[in-house]
């Protein structure tokens, strides 16, 4: 594809819209005239008479308005048939028709905020004054002013610890999404549900943000043990929108955008010293196979002092072949442009009598950062959601959405290799054909290697029923779900052409194609009752239901080479080797469920949730499981001897919960033992065989993992709860985690079963903060909302049959996410300072010298030897020297709006976390001489200056960047490759060298970063009307605008997020998992405008 | 009223159905022992998952364990262990033991296949032949270990605290297992299937391992049931010989024929090889690297150079000054076989890699802790990648059956003219070289490598000579390390590999053609900038290098800092006999089992 193409024609698209809309808008305010004058007044509070102060007056439609004075007083110039709207924080929001007054006074009663605000709990919603559980939510304006693709970037930062981390910037990539921290060992997620159907990360994917009415978080085990053995972690509770207004509204948002990698690896480009540092590197270790040639050198030399020189030369020695001396970062050729993306979303919806309807479509395409072919993700999205009151007692309604995503990129697509090219390759031969260099193989791959094509379709359709017994006392819901969801997932390989000399073009690689498709298929159903009943101060509601699930996923791939046509590579014209797989999965669950809550006066408040709950993933005599809770809640703010205090305390409010739920993430069939077929690894006769591998062990008596949390909470309002605070404490036990069970001899033959085994303490707290004001600006009411979150966790396994406290192993009072390591005396300066200190137990694969510049460790066990202990009881030099787990995570919301202006500022970030990096990223050629070649490397152990002859050899910018010269005052050791060689393995008995975590080169990984800024300006709706726009708002929004991170220099700070795997101490990390090797995350500036007819 | 009724009912049918076959779920797509072992197809299809045959890794495998064919430059276990203090707690690989699960998993469910008895035994015997290979071993690293015929289970405490079992019995066991293989397993199987005459094949080399190491390690107190695995040896070797219709790849070009093995696209049809791992290009392909021409952690060594013989069968050793001969003269008419293994003044590089020069005539590449010598058996010396992938490995050749006759007769003290001329002298014919005949001369340094060989057997001095042709056919093929620790000849592994030499700073020629290619310049030196470099009189630029004594900064190192042979590998340490013929149990097992306990002065 055209690249220059792609960038220039949505700019045309934008003006043939937005510009022609807006011109409009000019035109039309210039016409406006209307009769105006004067009207003043008092506003006073109707409890206790007194003026208010910073009251907002608007006019209705319009932008104008002021702010009552500290007299409560205002005066405003508006026609004559102006409404008023009179509005302040708790308080009733009073609209008054003008009608020709001077004076108008008016008396504002107190809103009692919360007591009519109603928040979605599981089966149902609750007053927000009733809660006795921790429960958080947000509106759908916190996502509406901001141009997200996912749900989870606008839940990101948004409520404290509702922790979201995205591990990789690629579109359409799911979010990892958790509630308060390290669940279980085996992992474990907040359940999630859509409209009540139990959805995951990938399917919030699907859902445009702009459908979602509010989110409900329920974080601790009282408000979730309603959804039993699957809530242990948390629940969030996503509403979409639904018709609310009567008539018709019509909706659309439409949002351009144009995005760029945040960070990306600074990189020496000059070859000379480049190929002088990967030399140097190799030539203080046993492997010295980089050499490159006086020539090589030279030619580097001249095109480092003049890059006018060519980059590619027919080979000297070789006529026959291409010679290449390239300066440039390829990172940067492939990633570092900006490319477009868009997204439009309509939607129709109102409610009548009998009716209420929401219909929406919309359609985003994001496009990724690769520059040189297509690499993007689209979404189509279809909801209808429509209720029917049927009669008097009887309600029915359907919910169906209709996704379609589809993610393209070129088959060969590595953002690993991306990385990691040499400066010194080029991409394209003078001939114009593909280089014979890494960069030119990989280009050629990227655009004509073939393609590769995901696209997900899903329909999910609900039916739902209310049958109303006794209005507004019993009521009984009951809903149906499918979810029908295919995969259809097609790639292929095609050959492509690289030029290895003048006349010397060749086709490599292969001709495949394959296809894989899954099917999966989720089914739903709810039945449950609804008892709600108020006597007196006396207030009860009652659930009892039923809910069963049953998900069932099929999978199969084909795949065949020899593609006939390379413009037609489907499996349908391949001729050569096929191969064909399957795979077949599914699981149900079914439970009981009861909630009973009671309100007196609503200032106490008790309430008791439960759950029997039974998964087919267990033995069927372990299958079921009781789950209850009880929580409590005590309202002081409504006590008597509180009225006193009532004006700066609005709201005071005690929680307390506990309750007991399962874990159940384990694989479906975990106790059934099995053997799988795969293709065999040697050819009998003309075929490869299938082959069977023997069955693992499996415990016959393994169960639930038991999960249970207390919570104490305070719900704080002042000022009329302009200042709201919200703390939570709580701590989680995860018990019976499944886990190797007792650790037996090797002469066993396989691993041990997975039993109940241990346990692991969460504890942890969470703080959220909001203030709300308004006041008057230049005569414009000023109004703005801030929100602070803060939360912290800390988990520490409590039992793990770990008896000898080895290090490889999880231990009891591990703290996870701690980092074993050594810690750093700097580097050795002499001969006699080795001579004096052991270090040879440590060296890399056995074969490094150690020489003056090696990094030298403190002897914390006195030995004179440096040495990795085995067991926390005998670490020998090893010590706990940080946590990767993230601390302190914060988010601030600043927003305001003026006049038509609104503005909103969003900080997230990560208060404390340590790293230590692992990979090239960082290390460069002392991971291994195949990559590297960072600045921040230059700055490594020299213990000598060059020579003359050989600084005759430098070329200008070696001497300039001081590297023919001494540097023993270095940051970095001696360049020794392999030295931080990562391919020993990462686990703590594995790593060897600078692979060894040490305290010099722990990295300080906390973050803070503008994630959003947006303006936008919302057209007077005087303006807007005479072009029948019931509202119209241009925004202008930046996604990732900056950060500030000790990491920053060689990551993006969310880049190494993904530190699942290095938790386990018994794990060896897979290569590019945390290290910074992740799709780039992206820097996105867009426009957009919201528009309602 | 009725609605109520109505829900409350579905309620209570709801919740009494709850344990019903809908939360029964099972897989779909794995199968479980018991529905699974039925058919002929279940059988095969278990049995071709436990196979475990190497490929061309094993071209590289004399350096990677260590021995006095090759250097190596990683930290191999044994180098490690003989320069290191190795204990129970650092020597933890090996003692593995999913394998033996899986086999006899399969032994104890095989049992209920309908198939006949000739199948079922055929599938039973292949599953004890793999048993027996893998007790093999373990035999090989802990000599004596647990005997388990059954799968063990977690509750099986006796199981789980067994002590090991005396190698006696073990060996014991493994040749019946063996035995029963040689009796059931079929003999017409598919290309690359295991058959009679690969069991066979195996059962051999076992046999001969076992014979020879009993007769050598006197620390084990078996010397006197050394003869009956000799004679084991004998049998099986000669059941191939006699009925198994092989023949040596001979097509008459002793420059090639050999070589031609290492490098063949397809070996199935080569009368020479019982047992072929067969590589496809994108089906399987052969995972072939240019490793060996990179100065990749391995390079072959001078010292098994120098054991080939002249091409007219004498002694290389006896050409005055041989050690000091240059790398040029080291190839002049020389046993054809060692231009067919090492690469050669004059050999034409073809497939050039990250790590080599370019094509052409090679010269040789020096780089320090590298001998110099580059090997070509088993190198594919073609660009294309389809090539590449498409090799095939010779698991067992017929050549090596031919060896294992020989050696043990010769143990014996049986071996008889009819012998060598019906193995050694078969090879010998094939590669070009004379016949050997009985009573041969004693080389003086091969007798120094096996010291003592004249107070042990009989037939000592054939012995030093069959030991060299195992050593020159076998070269590089991954066999030396098993021979030496037979042969109780650990200590030969101790001496330090070289590679060329060089008399002293100054050009050479390497090519052959008599013309200088290189130079070497002392490291206090600098290499001087391109256009002041010297050419020779072809007017290519020399290839200049800066030498120096081990561990200075030079492009490789000489021995005596100008002057020497390469040096690749500094110290290689200690080799402790007996102790280090063995491994420990690993610390943590022994941890976990008290009754493992440790031998031959492990700790």
């Amino acid at each position: 594809m055209d690249i220059k193409n792609r960038f220039t024609k949505p700019i045309g698209r934008i003006s043939a819209k937005s510009v022609i809309v807006v011109w409009l808008v000019i035109l039309v305010s210039f016409q406006l005239q209307a009769q105006t004058s004067t009207t003043s007044g008092k506003v006073t509070s109707a409890e206790d008479h007194l003026p208010i102060v910073g009251v907002s007056v608007s006019i209705k439609g319009s932008t104008l308005g002021t702010v009552t004075d500290i007299d409560g007083v205002y005066s405003l110039n508006a026609a004559t048939d102006a409404v008023f709207v009179f509005s302040f924080i708790g308080m009733k929001t009073q609209e008054i028709p003008v009608t020709g007054r001077t004076v108008i006074n008016v008396q504002l009663e107190n809103e009692n905020t919360g007591i009519d605000e109603v928040v979605v709990v599981g089966y149902g919603s609750q007053k927000k004054v009733n809660l006795s559980g921790a429960v958080d939510a947000i509106g759908s304006e916190q996502l509406e002013s901001r141009p997200i693709t996912n749900i989870a970037e606008g839940l990101q930062g948004a409520v404290p610890n509702l922790n979201i981390d995205f591990t990789s910037g690629e579109p359409g990539k799911a979010a990892q999404i958790n509630i308060r921290g390290i669940t279980s060992i085996n992992g474990g997620d907040p359940l999630i549900l859509v409209d009540g159907v139990p959805s995951d990360a990938e399917e919030l994917n699907r859902l445009a943000p702009e459908d979602v009415s509010n989110i409900s978080v329920l974080k601790d085990a009282s408000s979730a043990a309603i959804y039993g053995a699957r809530a242990a972690f948390g629940v969030i509770l996503i509403t979409t929108k639904t018709g609310t207004r009567k008539g018709i509204s019509v909706n659309y948002t439409t949002n351009f955008s144009w995005s760029k990698p945040t960070v990306l690896p600074d990189k020496i480009t000059d070859p000379y010293i480049y190929m002088r540092l990967l030399e140097t590197s190799t030539n203080n270790t046993p492997w010295d196979n980089v050499n490159y040639s006086d020539e090589a050198y030279l030619w580097a030399k001249q095109r480092s002092e003049d890059p006018s020189i060519d980059a590619v030369r027919v080979n000297p020695n070789d006529a026959t072949s291409w010679e290449y001396m390239g300066n440039r970062d390829w990172t940067h050729y492939f990633m570092d442009s900006y490319t477009f993306s868009q997204k439009h979303h309509f939607s129709v919806n109102g409610q009548s009598e009998k009716a209420q309807y929401y219909l929406s479509a919309s359609y985003d395409d994001q496009n990724g950062v690769l520059k040189i072919s297509e690499d993007d993700f689209k979404r189509y999205n279809i909801r209808t959601k429509v209720d029917f009151q049927v009669n008097n007692w009887l309600n029915l309604g359907n919910n169906t959405l209709i996704s379609l995503s589809e993610r393209t990129t070129p088959s060969y697509l590595s953002i690993w290799d991306l990385y990691n090219f040499f400066p010194t390759d080029v991409d394209k031969n003078p001939d114009g054909s593909w280089a014979n260099t890494a960069v030119g193989i990989m280009a050629a791959k990227l655009t004509s290697g073939g393609r590769s094509n995901d696209k997900y379709d899903q329909l999910q359709s609900t039916f739902t029923g209310q049958i109303n017994f006794i209005k507004d006392i019993l009521k009984v819901n009951a809903d149906y779900t499918i979810r029908k969801g295919n995969d259809n997932y097609r790639w292929n390989y095609s050959k492509y052409r690289i030029g290895y000399g003048p006349d010397d073009i060749r086709e490599e690689g292969i001709n495949r194609a394959h296809r894989s498709a899954a099917f999966d298929l989720y089914s739903v159903f709810n039945i449950y009752g609804t008892f709600q009943k108020e006597l007196g101060g006396h207030e009860v509601t009652a659930i009892a239901g039923f809910n069963q699930e049953h998900n069932r996923n099929e999978w199969f791939m084909a795949e065949k080479d020899d593609v006939i046509s390379a413009s037609l590579p489907t499996i349908g014209l391949a001729s050569g080797e096929d191969n064909v797989d399957e795979d077949i999965t599914d699981w149900a669950i079914r439970g009981a469920f009861f909630r009973l809550n009671y309100s007196y006066n609503s200032r106490y408040i008790v309430e008791f949730n439960g759950r029997y709950d039974g998964s087919s993933k267990f033995p069927s005599e372990e299958r079921f499981g009781v789950f209850p809770s009880a929580s409590a809640a005590w309202r002081m703010d409504q006590e008597n001897f509180m009225r006193s205090v009532r004006n700066t305390i609005s709201t005071l409010k005690l929680r307390a919960s506990y309750g007991s739920l399962g874990n159940q993430a384990v694989g479906p069939y975990g106790y059934i033992p099995g053997m799988n077929a795969n293709q065999g690894n040697y050819i009998i006769g003309d075929e490869v065989p299938q082959v069977v591998s023997s069955p693992g062990l499996v415990s016959p008596n393994y169960t639930w993992e038991k999960v249970s949390t207390t919570n104490f909470g305070l719900d704080l309002g002042l000022f009329g709860n302009k200042f709201n605070l919200t703390f939570d404490t709580y701590q989680r036990d995860t018990e019976g985690m499944l886990t190797l069970g007792r650790d037996l001899p090797d002469v066993l033959g396989a691993t041990e079963p997975n039993e109940n085994a241990a346990d692991l303490r969460t504890k942890g707290w969470e703080l959220s903060l909001d203030y709300r004001n308004s006041l008057l600006l230049m005569g414009k009411p000023f109004r703005f909302n801030t929100r602070f979150i803060l939360s912290d966790s800390r988990s520490e396994i409590t039992k793990f049959d770990n008896p000898g406290k080895n290090l490889t192993q999880y231990y009891e009072g591990k703290d996870l996410g701690e980092i074993w390591g050594l810690q750093s005396d700097g580097l050795f300066r002499t001969q006699e300072e080795i001579d004096q200190l052991d270090e040879s137990s440590i060296v890399p694969w056995g074969s490094l010298s150690i020489v003056p510049g090696w990094p030298k460790y403190k002897d914390m066990d006195g030995s004179h030897t440096i040495e990795k202990g085995t067991t926390v009881n005998d670490p020998k030099d090893l010590s706990v020297i940080g946590n990767i787990l993230p601390r302190y995570r914060f988010g601030l919301t600043l927003s305001f709006d003026w006049n038509g202006f609104d503005f909103r500022a969003f900080v997230q970030g990560v208060g404390k976390r340590d790293y230590y990096p692992q990979d090239y990223l960082y290390w460069g050629f002392y991971q291994q001489p195949y990559a590297g070649g960072y600045k921040h490397l230059l700055d490594f152990y020299r213990p000598t200056d060059d020579s003359e002859v050989d600084r005759e050899k430098h070329s200008q910018s070696y001497i300039d960047a001081g590297l023919a010269d001494a540097n023993t005052d270095a940051k970095y050791p001696i360049l020794q490759s392999w030295l931080a060689d990562r391919n020993l393995g990462e686990r703590i008995d594995e790593a060897q060298g600078l692979g060894i975590p040490q305290t010099r080169y722990l990295l300080n990984a906390s973050y803070l970063r503008l994630k959003n800024l947006t303006i936008g300006y919302t057209i007077p709706e005087a303006i807007t009307k005479k072009v029948n726009i019931a509202s119209l708002r241009i925004f202008v929004s930046g996604e990732n605008l900056t950060e500030w991170s000790g990491v920053k220099k060689f990551y993006d700070p969310e880049a190494i997020n993904d530190v699942t795997d290095k938790i386990n101490p018994a794990s060896s990390t897979s290569r590019g998992i945390g290290s910074g090797y992740a799709y780039p995350f992206q820097r996105r500036y867009s426009v957009g405008l919201n528009m309602t007819f | 009223m009725k609605k109520i009724i109505l829900i409350n009912s579905v309620f209570i049918l709801l919740i009494a159905g709850c344990n019903d076959e809908f939360m029964d779920r099972t897989p779909e797509t794995s199968i479980g022992t018991e529905n699974f072992f039925n058919t002929e197809d279940d059988l095969a299809m278990y049995i071709y998952g436990l196979y475990d045959f190497s490929g061309v890794w094993n071209y590289s495998n004399d350096g990677y364990s260590t021995t006095d064919n090759a250097a190596n430059t990683g930290n191999t276990e044994l180098q490690t262990m003989m320069t290191g203090n190795p204990t129970s707690s650092t020597i933890t690989t090996g003692w593995e033991w999913n394998r033996l699960r899986s086999i006899n998993l399969f032994l104890e469910n095989a049992g209920k296949a309908s198939v006949s008895d000739e199948i079922k035994n055929h599938y039973i015997g292949v599953a004890r032949f793999f048993r027996a290979r893998f007790y093999m071993d373990m035999v090989k690293r802990y000599s004596d270990v647990p005997w388990y015929d059954h799968v063990i289970q977690t509750d099986n405490e006796a199981d789980l605290m067994k002590a090991r079992d005396p190698r006696d019995l073990v060996v014991g066991k493994i040749f019946e297992d063996f035995q029963f293989a040689a009796d059931h397993v079929m003999k017409d199987q598919p290309e690359g299937a295991v058959d009679n005459w690969v069991v066979l094949s195996y059962m051999a080399r076992a046999a001969l391992y076992e014979g020879t190491f009993r007769k050598y390690h006197s620390e084990l107190n078996l010397v006197s049931t050394a003869n009956q695995y000799l004679n084991l040896a004998v049998e099986a070797a000669g059941k191939i010989m006699t009925d198994g219709g092989f023949s040596l790849h001979n097509t008459g070009h002793p420059e090639s024929d050999y070589g031609s093995l290492f490098t063949s696209d397809d070996l199935t049809p080569n009368p020479e090889v019982i047992l072929p791992v067969i590589y496809e290009d994108n089906v399987i392909n052969s995972g072939w690297w240019a490793f060996m021409f990179g100065n990749y952690e391995v390079s072959p060594s001078k010292d098994l150079l120098q054991a080939y013989l002249m091409n007219d069968g004498s002694f290389y050793n006896r050409q005055a000054g041989y050690e000091t001969y240059p790398f040029v003269k080291e190839f002049e008419n020389r046993d054809p076989r060692l231009k067919q293994t090492y690469a050669y003044p004059g050999y034409v590089l073809v497939n050039t890699d990250t790590y080599s020069q370019g094509g052409g005539i090679y010269i040789q590449q020096l780089q320090k802790n590298f001998t110099g010598y580059h090997q070509i058996k088993g190198f594919i010396n073609d660009k294309d990648a389809t090539v590449q992938n498409n090799v095939d490995f010779p698991v067992i050749r017929y050549a090596e059956i031919l060896l294992i006759y020989a050696e043990a007769k010769a143990e014996l003290g049986e071996l008889d003219q009819t012998d060598l001329d019906q193995t050694v002298n078969l090879i010998r014919s094939r590669a070009g070289m004379p016949p050997l005949t009985m009573n041969p001369a004693a080389d003086p340094v091969q007798q120094a490598r096996y010291a003592g060989l004249e107070d042990s057997t009989p037939q000592w001095a054939e012995l030093l000579e069959i030991r060299r042709e195992r050593r020159i056919e076998l070269a590089l093929e991954g066999y030396r390390y098993d021979d030496l620790m037979r042969w109780k000849a650990g200590k030969l592994t101790e001496k330090e590999p070289v590679g060329l030499y060089f008399p002293g700073l100054g050009k050479y020629d390497l090519t052959g053609d008599g013309i200088e290619d290189i130079i070497l310049i002392s490291n206090t030196e600098s290499i001087p900038a391109a256009d002041a470099k010297e050419k020779n009189s072809l007017g290519v630029t020399l290839v200049y290098y800066r030498v120096g004594a081990f561990g200075s900064d030079a492009s490789f190192y000489l021995e005596n800092g100008t002057s020497g042979y390469v040096g690749a590998v500094r110290d290689r340490g200690t080799f402790i006999d007996p102790k280090y013929y063995y491994r420990p149990v690993p610390a943590s097992d022994v941890t976990l089992n008290p009754n493992l306990s440790q031998i031959f002065g492990w700790e």
